[in-house]
């Protein structure tokens, strides 16, 4: 008894996988116009937006086969806006386009696996195992110097004897710092304090539940490219914010952009179409990739006015209440 | 005019284009693709134009159902499958619904709707072995439904009736001894 691969999608997995990867497609195109048309700059906001990518498609589906049990019924596919099973059945060549579906969620959980998780389990781990948690600051005095201007609540710093640049926080009850002597002996004082800063911003960020929280759910959409993409760019958007704060609260950005500039920007760095040979261009792709999201930052300090502000809530509604909308018609 | 009212207009502008961009994309299976499901207007269109040759409607028919069905609906791809409604005269809501599928899982319209299943027993029939189950419907009407395996297709007959009246249904809608061989893909 061959199995055909249309049976899988008529079962309620089946149809919550390819109708979260419908809904956030929706959504996809409904945030970016929302985003262009009512031009939303600030990264906070546009955060907002691009959470709706990632949320919505979790929970779209069971709330819609809650309201309308018969909306998985032939009669209602039939008079929908879209109905994704025409397509999964077509077949091309012999091949179900349901097959090279599955094929795109098999890579996509792969790519989450190894590039989202792992490395979040491996950072944890290791530092769990390195003693990273010792209480208590190292008090190192340039650090010490450069942030007592801060007007924040201030972290635990601990330094690490490296040339490296290395620089990232914790978080959790005890939040701290870590930031390498080869940062210390580059930055001047108010690149130091603009860094401490925005990693202060971040250690703030991540005491949000809800934001947290939306990371979290986020995983239940490992299979969805989507959510992949809208994620990256989310994070990206991340990064941002956590500028804007650390300039709000040194009121200095060119220090931020300097700092940026000195640790993390390169001129020399290859375009990956430019490459002639396929070894090296997921490296260079990924690096590449991160030295225009650093420039990017670069630009925004140097050029854009920070966002401090929050809003666009009525703009935020109306897009839920279209994509909600729609979303209910594609099945 | 206030610029966000303007955006606003914008918005709803990208909402029809994208409504209707939509719309396209739902309806580009059918043209690459024939055999999908759709609406056929009778059963002989469906033996026509799909080639299927064992469709199985009853000899036997409750007094008050219309004929012709109300409602057909077929498909050739990916798995055959048929589904005939019918209607009482003067009612709105289908009070009979066939469906013969290819594949066990096909999921048919619970246009009937079985509230709290009151009874489910397995039922031998000219040498099927049926499932009937009784129960109400929404307005506590005496609702039943039975399915069988056909050949290679499952068949589920729903009704808004009691359970003698269906198993007269199902009777009168197989002539022939049992075959093997079911759930095969076309």
């Amino acid at each position: 008894m061959p199995m055909h691969i249309s049976v899988y999608f008529d079962t309620y997995p089946g149809m919550y996988m390819a109708q979260a990867f419908c809904h956030s497609v929706i959504a996809f195109i409904m945030v970016e116009r929302a985003i262009t048309l009512w031009k939303i700059n600030s990264p906070l906001i546009r955060q907002r937006f691009g959470l709706l990518v990632i949320l919505l498609p979790i929970f779209s589906f069971p709330l819609y086969q809650l309201i309308n049990p018969d909306r998985a019924s032939i009669a209602f596919r039939l008079g929908a806006l879209f109905d994704i099973n025409r397509w999964l059945n077509l077949e091309l060549g012999g091949v179900p386009l349901g097959a090279l579906f599955i094929i795109i969620v098999f890579v996509t959980t792969l790519i989450f696996l190894l590039q989202e998780m792992v490395p979040v389990l491996r950072h944890t781990f290791e530092s769990k195992r390195s003693g990273l948690h010792a209480a208590g600051s190292d008090n190192n005095p340039a650090v010490t110097r450069a942030v007592e201007q801060l007007s924040a609540e201030k972290p635990d710093i601990f330094t690490l004897d490296d040339d490296e640049f290395i620089l990232f926080s914790s978080t959790g009850k005890n939040p701290a710092i870590f930031i390498s002597t080869g940062i210390i002996e580059t930055l001047s004082a108010e690149q130091l304090r603009a860094v401490v800063a925005h990693e202060i911003a971040h250690i703030k960020r991540n005491r949000k539940p809800l934001l947290l929280m939306a990371f979290l759910l986020r995983m239940t959409m490992f299979f969805n490219p989507v959510v992949l993409l809208e994620f990256r760019r989310i994070v990206q958007e991340e990064e941002k914010i956590c500028d804007d704060m650390a300039v709000l609260s040194t009121k200095d950005p060119a220090a931020l952009s300097e700092a940026l500039q000195k640790l993390y920007y390169r001129d020399d760095v290859t375009n990956p179409l430019q490459l002639r040979r396929f070894s090296g261009m997921r490296d260079s792709l990924e690096e590449y990739s991160h030295n225009v999201q650093i420039g990017n930052r670069i630009a925004r300090l140097e050029y854009s006015p920070v966002h401090g502000k929050d809003g666009k809530w009525a703009e935020l509604i109306v897009t839920v209440i279209i994509i909600v909308g729609i979303n209910y018609f594609v099945v | 005019m206030n610029k966000r009212i303007l955006s606003l207009i914008y918005f709803l502008i990208t909402v029809v284009i994208l409504v209707a961009a939509i719309k396209i994309i739902n309806y580009l299976p059918m043209v690459i693709q024939a055999g999908t499901i759709r609406e056929y207007h009778s059963i002989e269109e469906v033996r026509s134009k799909l080639n299927i040759k064992d469709i199985y409607i009853p000899t036997y028919f409750p007094q008050g159902l219309v004929w012709p069905p109300s409602l057909v609906l077929a498909q050739d791809k990916p798995f055959t499958a048929v589904i005939t409604e019918f209607k009482k005269a003067g009612k709105e809501a289908p009070a009979l619904i066939l469906s013969q599928s290819a594949s066990a899982t096909f999921r048919t319209d619970e246009k009937i709707r079985l509230r709290g299943i009151k009874e489910k027993i397995s039922y031998p029939l000219k040498g099927r072995n049926m499932m009937l189950e009784a129960g109400v419907c929404d307005n506590e009407e005496p609702c039943s439904r039975i399915t069988w395996a056909e050949g290679r297709y499952t068949i589920t007959v729903t009704a808004k009736s009691e359970p003698p009246d269906l198993l007269k249904i199902a009777e009168s809608m197989v002539h022939r001894l049992p075959t093997r061989g079911r759930h095969e893909k076309n």
